[in-house]
């Protein structure tokens, strides 16, 4: 059953409610997922429950998957409208609360400017310094950006799980990366 | 078009570089355990509809609409109070009696041939002794007669009413335009139908005197 295509193992699990159809599913899908809401989000407990919701939901409504469809399509599009939602109640509660901080609000980048080049060069510190720059970038161009260039999504997928038409997609990866290599022109002074 | 994402790529070539480089995030080892325990416990929470939350916007729109239109209310509410005041009402309708008795008195003064109209005439249709002119007849013009003002017609010939100290009192002369707050010998009681023809009586004595004295003139010439 390994050897099933995503849509042959989604078909198999909505005829006969497989069980080990899902499973390889979830294994499939749950490390791209998780990378690709992590880096949407930026935030690894949210991005666990998140990717969880998207596969509890992909057990309660598998029907609604439509064999036209792509799987990785159809379950990125689940995983991304609950990223979105869970961003949305995050600014929400930010607003709300009484004692935000602004380290919640926004991710300093700004701290950028006192980190020496050397430890600019340490792998883990410019990693996290591109993560808070792709989460400075306006939602609706990080997705895409994400999606291309990171998670190596044709631009007809993204077309697809984004809803947009492809030259849509085109613009705003083009206009989110512009916006992300402003942030991190510091990274490329070497 | 191909060719201009291209080079917008090169552009990005070195971002987009390190973008691929970045290490790939992967799920916690009990990830699926904790997956299929939820499934199994059907613990869906998250995935159903949430309570809402309560909201001090959703909350305070709607009270403040409340309160503004209570507040509308009472600030209207005395106006349409007023009609149903019965002591309002009544100082209405003498002030309306008073102006129909007035100007028939003083119509009933100059004019000696008509006959005494009965006071259950006048109060039933008072428009046939107003004339056209008569600021009571005027539609819209409203005779500010005060009961302050006013006097009893009897007290006054009788001199009781000497003692009484109004300061409202005074002869006020305007050109007609607005509506004069004339302070007339007004009958706030029922005229007494006695008293009228003795005042009748003693008009018509003197107009025949001087009719008399009109026609001695002329004998003498």
């Amino acid at each position: 059953m390994t050897e099933l295509s995503d849509e042959d193992l989604i078909k198999e699990y909505q005829d006969n409610n497989t069980p080990e159809a899902y499973d390889i599913l979830v294994k499939r899908y749950k490390d791209p997922l998780m990378n690709f809401v992590y880096r949407f989000v930026g935030d690894r407990d949210i991005c666990t429950d998140v990717v969880q919701d998207t596969m509890i939901k992909f057990y309660l409504n598998k029907d609604s998957y439509r064999s036209f469809a792509k799987f990785s399509t159809w379950i990125y599009t689940i995983a991304g409208n609950l990223a979105k939602n869970e961003l949305k109640r995050r600014r929400r509660r930010i607003i709300f609360s009484i004692d935000n901080s602004d380290d919640e609000r926004s991710p300093q980048i700004e701290d950028k400017m006192f980190i020496a080049p050397d430890k600019a060069a340490d792998g883990t510190i410019r990693n996290e310094i591109i993560q808070k720059a792709l989460l400075k970038v306006k939602t609706v161009y990080r997705e895409v950006v994400i999606l291309r260039d990171i998670q190596d999504l044709s631009y007809e997928e993204i077309s697809e799980i984004t809803g947009l038409a492809i030259g849509t997609v085109k613009s705003r990866i083009n206009r989110g990366r512009a916006q992300l290599q402003k942030l991190l022109k510091h990274i490329y002074r070497e | 078009m191909k060719k201009i994402y291209n080079n917008e790529e090169n552009k990005f070539s070195e971002m987009l570089k390190v973008l691929k480089e970045l290490p790939k995030i992967k799920a916690p080892d009990n990830f699926e355990y904790n997956l299929l325990t939820r499934i199994q416990n059907k613990n869906f929470g998250k995935t159903e509809k949430e309570r809402p939350q309560f909201n001090w916007v959703k909350f305070l729109a709607p009270s403040a609409v409340v309160i503004s239109a209570i507040i509308l209310f009472f600030i209207f509410f005395p106006s349409s109070q007023e009609n149903n005041n019965q002591i309002l009402q009544r100082t209405k309708l003498q002030d309306k009696q008073s102006a129909v008795n007035n100007s028939t008195s003083t119509k009933n003064e100059l004019n000696n041939q008509q006959s005494v109209p009965s006071s259950t005439n006048l109060q039933s249709n008072p428009s046939v002794l107003l004339g056209s002119n008569d600021r009571a007849a005027r539609p819209g013009v409203r005779s500010r007669i005060y009961d302050s003002r006013s006097i009893k017609l009897d007290d006054y010939i009788s001199g009781a009413n000497k003692n009484q100290s109004n300061t409202n009192r005074g002869n006020i002369v305007n050109n007609g335009e607005e509506p004069s707050q004339y302070d007339g010998l007004i009958v706030s009681e029922k005229p007494d139908k006695k008293t009228l023809e003795r005042y009748r009586a003693v008009v018509d004595s003197i107009k025949k005197a001087q009719l008399k004295a009109d026609s001695l003139k002329k004998v003498q010439k």
